[in-house]
């Protein structure tokens, strides 16, 4: 693997390749900046750029919107107190109590050199459990694979804001949009007679439709509720080297802890930066000797929300390369950018593209520098460009949509794709159907069918889905989380009429 | 008198689906003597899932009280349309240039939906916002065409 990793680090290094995961740094930086654009936008609006590139050029590109991304919440959690994306809301807590005390330049500081670390930390874990996992999953065959990727999608449907039954709605019918066109045996299904229909819908204007327009269009009905925050900023920000170095010093087991957890809730489904966000601010404050001091600026806040939401970005790699089974949102669109450019993730990537493996990991690594060096030199820019208002964003990020989903075969039904399901996504959204289960399962449809099927042709019985036990196992974890959720359901649903009676 | 209220809506609007696409899987090629199952197994599957599943999320809304009562569907919607005007113009407009695209081509039709929609969202009424707007759109509209044409060699309509 040595050797694969030198291999990819040479390729990575090329002046393009560098260039472009800065780019994918700076702009991920803006994404995630941008109250309302999250990291999951940036990737979408990025990933058509990629479609001309070699794979590992697409990839690194990502990899570095990825990481810019996940780091850029701190810009607008610090100056303006509101986070840039939902996996930086704890940052806030005292990233902005600590810049209103006049130490906007160390909370930043502090964030930026916990993002670091954390990425770094996370890239540590890919690369140990990765092969792990992935070597454990070569005994995979049909039936453990259909089972698990049933358990990951009632998993993401359970853990979806607590409504199980849309979320296994919207995981079903993502999977149905995949059935439409030509299956792998050549027999046309839900064409109604129309010949465009015939080749199916493509993923990414799927993606892009259902995910961006509710996004965009949210965001805007958001502000004409809400009415725009128009507050004035102090742009203006000087980072205090020294005295962050020595903050840092006093957070090692923080940073660990915290990057751990980020890591190891980034490789379950379903869950992502926001839940890691959370849990590990959580935790930090339970082991703080001083627990009193969080939410009024204390840097093992920061620390703790930023260390564990940029340790996402390794961690959810861990079974999107290792499974095929990507997590959260972003790392779903990844798995796209990886279908797109002919590598299929999963236990036989690390044999089959062991340099591309490679070159995922030297890319996380040259990324995270990329990140702190951008940060620290161009916050004030960030910090700037964080200010663009939603409405000059809006059209302009929809013209991006399309144009991406146009470039992908030069086909302009696959605008009208966007469109359709773009107003899809918008009534779903509006229905409060969570959209990230109807996401999975147009990225896992088409796997899910050919290992079913391949599972039927091998042994017609549908009990051999029972008989074999890991195949068992996931089926009964399956049950367990949709048990567990109607369980959690139920909990939040009592909760809420107690609240209200009072 | 019953309401159609959201979860209602969506689960009837489900079911609609489901049957019509039931009635469609009638004409998938049936499984040839060597296959134990053939390709409607797959989709009748998740239609079945689909279809139980919005019963449920029907037969919930029966036993759920709703805090804050529904209006009629007809009036709920005269009311959404007349409050979220700017959310149906927005899916109007880019409606109106993915069919204009293979017309006039990517820059008049680019131009275009951005002069519209940013005219839309951040209004009309100074000289400034009319000059922010054009230089948006005279900016990004041709920028994105040379970078997709002779950056990464991806013919543009």
């Amino acid at each position: 693997m040595t050797n694969f990793f030198l291999q990819a680090l040479t390729e990575v290094g090329s002046p393009a390749v560098l260039s472009l995961i800065i780019l994918g740094v700076l702009f991920g930086i803006v994404g995630g900046s941008i109250p309302g654009f999250t990291v999951t936008m940036a990737i979408l609006v990025v990933f058509p750029f990629t479609f001309a590139m070699d794979p590992v050029s697409g990839v690194s590109l990502m990899i570095g919107v990825f990481v810019g991304g996940y780091s850029g919440g701190i810009v607008s959690g610090v100056m303006l107190g509101i986070p840039g994306t939902p996996s930086s809301i704890t940052t806030v807590y005292d990233g902005y109590p600590m810049a209103q005390r006049g130490e906007p330049g160390r909370a930043l500081g502090i964030g930026v050199m916990s993002s670091f670390l954390g990425t770094l930390i996370s890239v540590a874990v890919l690369v140990f459990f990765g092969p792990l996992i992935a070597s454990f999953s070569m005994n995979f065959r049909p039936w453990e694979i259909t089972a698990l990727i049933v358990f990951a999608l009632t998993l993401v449907a359970g853990l979806s804001n607590g409504a199980l039954l849309k979320g296994l709605l919207a995981a079903a019918i993502g999977l149905l949009i995949t059935t439409v066109g030509y299956d792998r045996n050549s027999n046309l299904r839900f064409d109604f007679g129309l010949p465009v229909l015939g080749s199916g819908f493509e993923m990414l204007p799927v993606m892009i439709g259902v995910f961006a327009f509710s996004q965009l269009l949210g965001n805007i009905e958001k502000m004409r509720d809400e009415g725009s925050s128009g507050k004035g900023v102090d742009t203006n920000v000087t980072i205090p080297y020294g005295l962050i170095m020595k903050d840092m010093a006093a957070q090692k087991l923080n940073t660990l802890r915290s990057s751990l957890i980020g890591s190891l809730v980034g490789a379950l489904p379903g869950t992502g930066g926001t839940v890691a966000n959370f849990v590990s601010y959580d935790q930090a404050k339970k082991f703080s000797r001083h627990p009193e001091e969080f939410g009024k600026g204390t840097p093992s806040g920061i620390v703790a929300s930023e260390a564990s939401n940029s340790a996402v970005a390794g961690g959810a790699f861990v079974p999107t390369l290792a499974l095929g089974i990507p997590g959260d949102l972003p790392m779903a669109i990844m798995m796209g950018v990886l279908i797109l450019h002919g590598i299929t993730p999963g236990p036989m990537m690390f044999e089959q593209n062991p340099v591309l493996v490679g070159a995922i990991y030297a890319s996380l690594l040259i990324g995270a520098v990329v990140m702190v060096l951008c940060n620290l030199l161009l916050v004030r820019w960030f910090a700037k460009i964080s200010l663009i208002p939603q409405q000059i964003l809006v059209p302009v990020v929809l013209m991006l949509c399309a144009i991406g989903a146009y470039a992908l075969n030069n086909n302009l039904f696959d605008i009208w794709v966007l469109f359709i399901f773009g107003v899809i996504g918008y009534l779903l959204w509006k229905a409060e159907v969570p959209l990230t289960p109807l996401i999975l399962g147009v990225v896992l449809g088409n796997n899910l069918e050919r290992q079913l099927f391949r599972a039927l042709e091998l042994d017609a019985s549908w009990l051999t889905f029972l008989t074999r036990p890991l195949s068992a196992l996931f089926l009964a974890l399956a049950v367990a989380s949709v048990v567990f959720s109607l369980y959690q359901d139920r909990k939040v649903q009592r909760l809420k009429k107690v609240s209200s009676s009072q | 008198m019953l309401t159609l209220t959201k979860d209602r809506a969506l689960a009837l609007a489900l079911l609609l689906i489901v049957a019509v696409m039931w009635v469609e899987s009638g004409s998938i090629r049936p499984p040839t003597s060597w296959q134990p199952y053939g390709s409607a197994l797959f989709p009748r599957i998740l239609l079945v899932t689909i279809a139980l599943l919005s019963l449920l999320l029907l037969a919930r809304t029966f036993f759920t009280r709703v805090a804050t009562p529904y209006k009629p569907w007809p009036l709920a919607a005269k009311e959404w349309l007349i409050h979220r005007k700017t959310i149906v113009a927005l899916f109007l407009f880019f409606g109106l240039y993915a069919a204009l695209l293979p017309i006039v081509g990517y820059i008049t039709a680019t131009i275009s939906f951005l002069v519209v929609s940013l005219a839309l969202l951040l209004g009309i009424d100074t000289k400034r916002k009319w000059i922010i707007n054009l230089g948006i759109s005279c900016t990004f509209a041709p920028l994105v065409f040379v970078i997709f044409r002779y950056g990464l060699n991806v013919w543009l309509p």
